[in-house]
């Protein structure tokens, strides 16, 4: 008999005596209602978390301001799906010596502030850099978390990454600090409204 | 260094206490900011209905627990993942060292993983000369000073900054007047080398949902990210209680567990992983090993009342609310999960005469049950075992002996009256410490003044 078969045997004894319970339905996150759109409540979790949010009204807009951006930084680590409209005017490094990262979201959610970053668009480029720049179609923030994994269930890559502001840590003595291990500025380009 | 074991759980309390009273500081302060913010967390959502859900959920699997495990191992394996199951930590060590001799693995990191905690990953890598470096900062911090994690979320929450500033001055170089900025930054430096340079990363696992076969992981810091996406190998240990049905229920679960914890609606980092590298994929582990640990939660499932403390999504907020745990935090409790949840999980996971001081380590308050998220209700079970004890003989012999006689004598209330009469004349804060059970209760307490007249006397006389 394998470990496997033991282990199944274990459980199954163990449940004889007890009666099965069903699963309560479906996760309805029961909260007070909020007056808040969805892209506002993104803005609103990501900026408390310590997140930087820019909003431009469409793709013209976000290449000129990612220029302006870029001003600052020497090189840059460039997700897969990044159009070429929003690639950096800046060479392009590998994510472990470059000082930003440009991806692109797969979408985002309202009730808990995440940016959907899939492993297809790289993962090295999404948390080696110490500046994450992500762009985000407003039509692709989705108000919950369930909603979202619902949608992705029939095209899940290895790994999805859920990011919800800068790396920060509080394990020295309490005290709050950014970028511990990943990027430690995080800068949300919400794209869209008026095209 | 590794835990003792519960057994010595009084002695080390009260030498904690004794020799480290900086410790009860660090730990009280940490535990109530973060009880406080999952007290403002909750306060934004019917924080009662998220926590009927979850509680339900968790019992549903654990009483379909062989089919859900049966449905994930199917998945994973779709996936391209490589299942293993482990009957104890023996096995869970066998396995992950076939797998660094399969991939002449010479150096290891790890994300935060309080099972790996349990198993005794670390020192059984060292064995094998493996080199491996613990990547959460506060998992970090105490490997470096070669200490055991003495909370869930916060391992190294005992420690104060000037703790960190000499540590790090030693072993990184910072000055010692180092800012905590510094500090991480020099943390973050000596780590990067060893991401890059790792061939193998080490995880647990906050949740596995059944039907996709997704290891869901909660962080702040990115170094679970990091582990589980640099090295070309990656090995997630999932205790068989972690199994959630639907990646929908996940959802869920990932809120509630970071509200309950840090009081974030989400952790700044989340992880969902469903296996190795794909053809379309420029970078993630080539392979992904999933090995499903019992190591005594099918012994605490057998049992007819504490099978409930499967439910546990290892947030913390019992420990934080607790105050017990606030005066020592969680070394004294000898074990990997210390403080209220510890405490019901000892005895069913280690055996009960293996954890037996464990179920006392309390002064059964019930704070602990008001905050759990998933409604696990400790207190009733901290008396169960302490009943269990008591039927099992475990209880030392001059308790129930001294029980026994108290029973008698509480039936014949001339001999109980004149009992209590040489009692009140006992100077109990000289010899009280000798008595039998009293002197126990004694050995950390001050005596109390005995009062002139018994209660009999005085409601004779009147009582104001």
């Amino acid at each position: 008999m394998s470990a496997r078969d033991r282990i199944l045997g274990r459980v199954r004894e163990a449940l004889r005596e007890k009666d099965s319970v069903e699963h309560p339905g479906n996760f309805e996150g029961w909260r007070p209602k909020t007056p808040r759109s969805p892209v506002d409540g993104l803005v609103h979790l990501l900026e408390a978390a310590g997140g930087e949010v820019v909003h431009q009204p469409n793709l013209k807009a976000a290449t000129s301001w990612l220029v302006t951006f870029c001003g600052d930084f020497d090189s840059s680590a460039v997700g897969e799906s990044v159009p070429e409209a929003l690639r950096p005017p800046v060479p392009v490094a590998t994510p472990d010596i470059a000082p930003l990262g440009v991806s692109v979201a797969r979408g985002a959610v309202a009730e808990t502030g995440s940016l959907i970053m899939d492993a297809r668009d790289g993962r090295r480029a999404q948390l080696l850099v110490p500046t994450h720049v992500v762009f985000l179609r407003v039509e692709h923030v989705y108000a919950t978390l369930r909603e979202a994994l619902l949608d992705m269930s029939d095209d899940l890559p290895s790994a999805i990454g859920l990011h919800s502001g800068p790396s920060k840590s509080a394990d020295i003595g309490q005290i709050l600090v950014k970028g511990v291990h990943g990027p430690g500025r995080l800068v949300a380009v919400l794209i869209g409204g008026d095209e | 260094m590794s835990f003792s074991g519960p057994t010595n759980y009084r002695r080390e309390a009260a030498k904690a206490i004794r020799d480290k009273p900086e410790v009860r500081d660090s730990v009280t302060a940490a535990t109530r900011t973060f009880d406080a913010h999952r007290v403002h967390a909750w306060g934004q959502i019917d924080a009662d209905r998220w926590r009927d859900w979850a509680r339900d959920v968790k019992t549903h699997v654990l009483t379909h627990l062989d089919e859900y495990l049966e449905q994930a191992e199917r998945q994973l394996t779709s996936n391209g993942a490589r299942v293993h199951w482990a009957e104890s930590a023996d096995d869970a060590l066998t396995i992950l060292g076939e797998i660094v001799r399969e991939h002449g693995v010479k150096r290891v990191v790890k994300a935060k993983s309080m099972l790996s905690e349990e198993l005794g990953v670390n020192r059984h890598l060292e064995g094998l000369g493996v080199h491996v470096r613990e990547t959460d900062l506060g998992e970090y911090i105490i490997q470096l000073l070669d200490e055991p994690p003495s909370h869930i979320v916060g391992p190294a929450i005992h420690r104060s900054v000037d703790d960190c500033r000499k540590l790090f001055h030693e072993r990184l170089g910072t000055p010692l007047d180092a800012d905590p900025d510094e500090l991480a930054a020099a943390a973050r430096d000596a780590l990067r080398a060893e991401f890059l340079a790792a061939d193998l990363g080490i995880s647990g696992a906050n949740f596995l949902a059944a039907d996709s076969g997704t290891i869901a992981l909660i962080e702040n810091e990115g170094n679970i990210r990091l582990s589980t996406s640099l090295p070309r190998v990656h090995v997630a240990f999932v205790g068989i209680e972690k199994i959630v049905p639907r990646l929908e229920d996940v959802s869920a679960f990932l809120q509630l567990t970071s509200r309950a914890a840090t009081g974030q609606p989400i952790g700044n980092f989340v992880s969902l992983i469903q296996g190795p590298r794909r053809s379309d994929e420029v970078d993630g582990p080539e392979e992904v090993h999933v090995v499903l640990v019992d190591n005594g939660r099918t012994s605490l499932l057998a049992d007819e009342a504490a099978w409930e403390a499967l439910r546990c999504v290892r947030c913390g907020a019992c420990l934080n609310i607790c105050p017990v745990y606030r005066q020592t935090g969680g070394h004294p409790y000898g074990w990997t999960y210390s403080g209220p949840i510890g405490a019901i999980i000892a005895p069913g996971m280690l055996g009960l005469k293996e954890a037996l001081p464990l179920p006392h380590a309390s002064s059964l308050c019930g704070a602990c049950v008001d905050v759990c998220p998933v409604r696990i209700p400790i207190p009733e079970l901290l008396v169960h075992w302490r009943e269990k004890a008591v039927e099992q003989g475990l209880t030392p012999r001059v308790e129930t002996v001294g029980l026994k006689a108290y029973a008698k004598l509480a039936r014949r209330p001339g001999l109980f009256s004149a009992a209590g009469a040489v009692l009140r004349r006992v100077p109990l804060g000289l010899g009280g410490r000798a008595l039998p059970v009293l002197g126990g209760w004694m050995q950390e307490r001050s005596a109390p003044k005995s009062s002139e007249k018994s209660f009999l006397q005085m409601w004779k006389e009147g009582i104001e």
